[in-house]
Parts: structure tokens; C-alpha cells; sequence
């Protein structure tokens, strides 16, 4: 028959529309859910502005008598790329949730009766969720100067590389999340054990002495919280990002990126043997 | 050209305890509007799930355009246009990037796409809606823009899952209306399923079916002349004489509250029954043979108490394990 000759010739290109129209379509979803916008914006505000410059004064520490910031910058400076980790965080989560609205209402079947592969179903989800998530983890950015950070622009680029990375990984991970839960129990469960736990565990708001070793540490906080801290992934994509943004790393420097390439793959891996079960 | 546009044969499936499916096997062929009719639960979505490939039979084969679609699921999908039983839209995009998205997953190169999508507004009467968001529109105005949109990528076999359900009258023979007016602008082959009896009257086959199995696959002419019977609808006055009824008939008659229905077989039945019974009726009817009555004889039950109630589809609901129909 003349239709199997005509799938079987381009198959790549096909792919690559269908991977282009579900990407556009998660881009367009989010730019009209109000209440999504409205949160990208407000989160940043509060933690750099609010939490950044109120607890800016009690981030020193008396040293034979001299005042000195416990590591060499701002709290402000010190949170400020953990705050666009926590952006990135909540959109990402945010847009793989919507697998199960798509599940529940239907419009997944519209796209798994159509010719394209599980594959490109799933990259172009996780690919438009992290361009979103990216999107508003640059709403961050832009708050840079109340922060005092400037970088140049093989920072920036390093930087966007990075976080792009870091949203590709969480919007992978929000799927397999998404895969495994039954019914839709509202944002806000997502929002209180899954993001809010790995945030605070990642040394995002307080630093971990890189000047002390693990042992250390551990006579400074209680053991299982430096624990915590030491296999929660995001301590090193937080790690990464205050590389890229002010020059700052309190593990080895190769470790952040490893760690985000890693993260990326795995989760996608996971994501893809789970949509390829549905 | 000599393929049949879709081939079942030997089907399986089974959910559990329950067989969904039991050896069942048809041809549709090219052109050709068929209907799937029968009682909810009876297999019919189920069938028309292996069909566009997202559950797969535990034996038995299903062929599109003689691509088998449980070995080869994507390619058979390209000429098979879907319309599911409940709506899978996205509601916050506007129609034509609901058509235009359609067309893209499909593969469907822009120029095509474009004209496609304006022809197909035009003809599901939605050409003003546009622009505007599918939230905005009615249940009715959804599935119209489903049938638009199963075309965006030309297909030749449309499979039509309860199209109708919850539509009022006027909406349903909108929907029909649509479907003809395809039907002579194209190579078209429709499979439709149904619990509306008065829906399949203008199919050119139906394939009555019921827990799984098949029980009659014929024109409706033909289902008519072979199975159909003439019935007799009466409403007894009082409970005794309803008593004498169905004792008198016991393998005739099923009562249905108020009503009685029994099996006739010719005038001589019908005046032998008035003679003894006419006395004591308050309603009567003679029913000529209908395919109402050809799925009443072939299954032993009426279609319509099937597709009743809420409380009845929350039961059966249950019963499968409370998993939603596949």
C-alpha cells in the first residue's frame, strides 16, 4: 500500500514537527497560566529581597576579634543562585505535573495514537518544561544588581548552560514522579515533599564551610543534616551555579557539572522505560 | 487494493477474571460504514483500543490497510483517525492550534496543513471559533471539532468511539450529517460503536456484540430478515392479568416494569393473544421487525436498559476492579 511506503521514507522529519509541536505546545500552556507567571515572579522577589536582605547583617562571624562574613560574600550574594535553583525547581516540577492532567482528561491519547515514538513524546515535554523552567529561572537573573553580582559574559553563558541542564534533570524527574502517582492531589503536595525538602537540604541558605572537611562539618551541625547535605544532588547544581555567578564552590568545581549531566540522563532514562510502560 | 481496510481476527483480551474479548474476528471493508453495536461493557471500546494501539490483544491480530498493528502500532496509526469517547482536547490552546497541533504529529507538511484545517472548520460549521480558546465551547461543539480534526491528517478509516453519547437529538443528526457529507467527498470507511439502535439503521453492516463475543455481523436488512421478529409491547391493567401473561408465555415474553414484550409469530399469534388477553390491556402494540428486535432476540435483552442509568455504569465501574474502561 501506498501509506506504509510513505511513513516508511521520512521518518526523522516527521519526528522532529511532532517534537516541535508538543514542545510549543507546553511553551504556549505556560505563558497563558497566569498564576504560574505570577509565581515566577513573586518567588525571587521574597527570597532575594525580603529573606536575602533581612538576614544580609547576621551573616558574619567575629574571628579573633575581626568581622568577617563567614564565606567571602554577601548572605544576599551567597543565596542568590540558590534562589534561581528554586525557580527553576518549582517550574519544572510545576510543567511535569501537567502529565497528569494530560493522563486524566485525555489528551495524552490524542498524542500516543499518533505516529511519533514514546521518545520524541517525552523529549518534547521535558524540553518545553525545561524551556519554561529556564525561562523563569532568567526572571531570577535579572534581580542580579540588588544582589551586587555581576558576571560577564561567558559566565552568563556557562551559567544558562547550566541551568539548563539542572531544568532538563527536575522536569525528568517530575515525570517519573508524575508517572508513579495516582489521581491529582493538588500542586501543593508536589510543592511541601518534594521541592521545599530538596531546597533546604541543598546548602542553599546556609554554606557548608568549604574550608572544613566533612568531619568537620560534623562537630559544626548535627551529622545527619551535614549527611543530608552531602547526597542531596542539588547541593552540587547549587554548587555549579555559585561557580558560574560569583566564583564560589564549596565542593570541587568539576563535581556541579557531572553531577547536572548525570542527573539529566539518568532521570530522562527512568522517565522514558516508565512512558514507554503506559 | 484487495486488503480489507481493517481485519480482526481471533482477538483476545482479558482484564483480570473478566474476558473482554473472546476470540472475536471481522473484516470492515474499504468504503464501508460499520457499526460495532452493543450494551455498555460489551467489548466494544475495548476492540477499538487494540484498533489505534494503545492496549494490546493477548492473542489474535488486528490489520490496518494489511499492516498488522500490534507488531508495526506506528505505522498502522497514520491512516486510522481516532474520536474517543470523552474529549481529548486541550482545553487552554485555540482550535486551530488544536487542529494545527494534529497536524504537525502527524507529519502533515504546512501548506496541506493550512488548507486542511480551513476546509475542516468550514465543514464542521466551527469556521468563527476560530481563534477562540476550546474551554469556551459546548460538549456538541467539541466533538464536531474532533471529527475536524481526525481529517487534518487525511485519514482514510475514521474510528468513531460513542460518538453520540449525551448529545441531544438535533446535535446527533448534525454529527451524521457530518459524517455523510465526508463520506461522499472521499474514500472513507467509518466504524462507529454504539448503544443507539436508530444510529446503525443507515450502517451498511452492523456487528452486534455482546460480553465479548460476536453475535451477529450482517447488514441491517439482513439482520432484520434472519433474527428480527415481530413484537408484541403491551402494558397489562392490573398485576393478575400481567401473572397470566407471563406464565402463559413463558418463553416468550420478558417483562420489562409496567411492559410485557412478547415474541409474535405472525397475525394468527397476535389474534390467538387479543382473543384470550385483549380484555384485560391497557396499552398494545405491534412492533414490526426492527434491529431493536433483532438484539433483543439474539441476546435475550432489551439495548436500551444497557445503556441506561448512572448508577448501573458506577456498579459495572466496580465490578472491572474500579479501573477506567481501556
Amino acid at each position: 500500500m501506498s501509506t506504509t511506503a510513505t511513513t516508511g521514507a521520512g521518518t526523522i522529519m516527521p519526528q522532529l514537527a511532532g517534537l516541535y509541536a508538543i514542545w510549543l505546545r507546553e511553551v504556549k500552556r505556560a505563558i497563558r497560566d497566569r498564576g504560574q507567571l505570577i509565581g515566577g515572579v513573586s518567588r525571587p522577589l521574597l527570597w532575594v529581597l525580603i529573606m536575602g536582605i533581612g538576614l544580609n547583617p547576621y551573616f558574619r562571624g567575629e574571628i579573633y576579634g575581626e568581622v568577617r562574613f563567614v564565606v567571602p560574600f554577601t548572605y544576599l550574594q551567597f543565596i542568590f543562585p540558590a534562589v534561581i535553583v528554586l525557580n527553576i525547581m518549582y517550574t519544572s516540577v510545576q510543567s511535569a505535573v501537567s502529565t497528569i492532567w494530560d493522563r486524566e482528561f485525555g489528551f495524552l491519547r490524542e498524542i500516543l495514537v499518533s505516529p511519533l515514538s514514546r521518545t520524541t513524546i517525552l523529549l518534547g515535554k521535558v524540553l518545553g518544561g525545561a524551556t519554561v523552567a529556564l525561562f523563569h529561572g532568567c526572571l531570577v537573573l535579572a534581580l542580579a544588581r540588588f544582589a551586587d553580582i555581576t558576571f560577564s559574559l561567558t559566565d552568563l553563558l556557562l551559567g544558562l548552560t547550566l541551568m539548563f541542564l539542572l531544568a532538563f534533570g527536575l522536569t525528568s524527574l517530575g515525570v517519573v514522579i508524575a508517572n508513579r502517582v495516582q489521581g491529582f492531589e493538588g500542586f501543593g503536595v508536589f510543592s511541601n515533599a518534594v521541592i521545599l525538602p530538596l531546597y533546604f537540604t541543598s546548602s542553599s541558605i546556609f554554606p557548608l564551610d568549604p574550608s572544613l572537611t566533612s568531619a568537620q562539618s560534623k562537630t559544626v551541625y548535627p551529622e545527619w543534616l551535614v549527611t543530608l547535605v552531602e547526597i542531596n544532588p542539588l547541593t552540587y547544581a547549587v554548587d555549579a551555579l555559585r561557580g558560574a555567578f560569583i566564583h564560589f564552590h564549596q565542593f570541587d568545581p568539576k563535581l556541579g557539572p557531572i553531577v547536572l549531566v548525570v542527573m539529566a540522563v539518568a532521570f530522562f532514562l527512568i522517565a522514558l522505560r516508565d512512558f514507554n510502560k503506559l | 487494493m484487495s486488503d480489507p481496510a481493517v481485519a480482526i481476527g481471533g482477538v483476545s483480551k482479558r482484564f483480570g477474571r473478566t474476558l473482554a474479548l473472546d476470540n472475536v474476528g471481522f473484516d470492515v471493508r474499504r468504503n464501508e460504514l460499520f457499526a460495532l453495536l452493543g450494551p455498555n461493557g460489551a467489548g466494544k471500546t475495548t476492540l477499538g483500543h487494540i484498533l489505534c494501539t494503545i492496549l494490546k490483544p493477548d492473542s489474535g491480530s488486528a490489520r490496518i490497510n494489511g499492516i498488522d498493528v500490534v507488531k508495526n502500532p506506528r505505522a498502522g496509526r497514520q491512516s486510522l483517525g481516532v474520536v474517543f469517547q470523552e474529549p481529548t482536547l486541550d482545553d487552554r490552546l485555540t482550535l486551530y492550534e488544536n487542529l494545527n497541533f494534529h497536524g504537525l504529529i502527524y507529519g502533515v507538511p504546512a501548506a496541506q496543513r493550512r488548507s486542511r484545517i480551513d476546509h475542516m472548520l468550514e465543514l464542521v460549521e466551527l469556521t468563527d471559533w476560530r481563534e477562540h480558546l476550546v474551554r469556551t465551547l459546548s460538549s456538541g461543539m467539541k466533538r464536531r471539532l474532533e471529527i475536524a480534526r481526525a481529517f487534518v491528517h487525511d485519514a482514510q478509516i475514521l474510528f468513531l468511539d460513542e460518538p453520540t453519547v449525551g448529545m441531544d437529538a438535533q446535535s446527533r443528526d448534525r454529527l451524521w450529517g457530518y459524517v455523510r457529507r465526508l463520506r461522499q467527498e472521499r474514500e472513507l470507511t467509518v466504524i462507529v460503536t454504539t448503544h443507539y439502535i436508530e444510529e446503525v439503521e443507515g450502517a451498511d453492516r452492523v456487528c452486534i456484540i455482546d460480553r465479548g463475543r460476536i453475535l451477529a455481523n450482517d447488514p441491517p436488512a439482513a439482520l432484520k430478515l434472519r433474527h428480527g421478529q415481530e413484537l408484541l409491547r403491551v402494558v397489562p391493567s392490573e398485576e393478575a392479568a400481567a401473572i397470566d401473561i407471563l406464565s402463559a408465555y413463558p418463553d416468550q415474553s420478558i417483562r420489562n416494569d409496567a411492559e410485557i414484550l412478547l415474541k409474535s409469530s405472525g397475525d394468527a399469534f397476535t389474534e390467538t393473544f387479543l382473543a384470550r388477553h385483549g380484555g384485560r390491556l391497557r396499552k398494545f402494540v405491534v412492533e414490526k421487525p426492527s434491529l431493536e428486535s433483532v438484539f433483543l432476540s439474539l441476546t435475550g435483552r432489551e439495548l436500551r436498559d444497557q445503556a441506561a442509568g448512572a448508577r448501573e455504569r458506577t456498579f459495572a465501574f466496580g465490578k472491572r476492579g474500579g479501573e477506567h474502561t481501556r
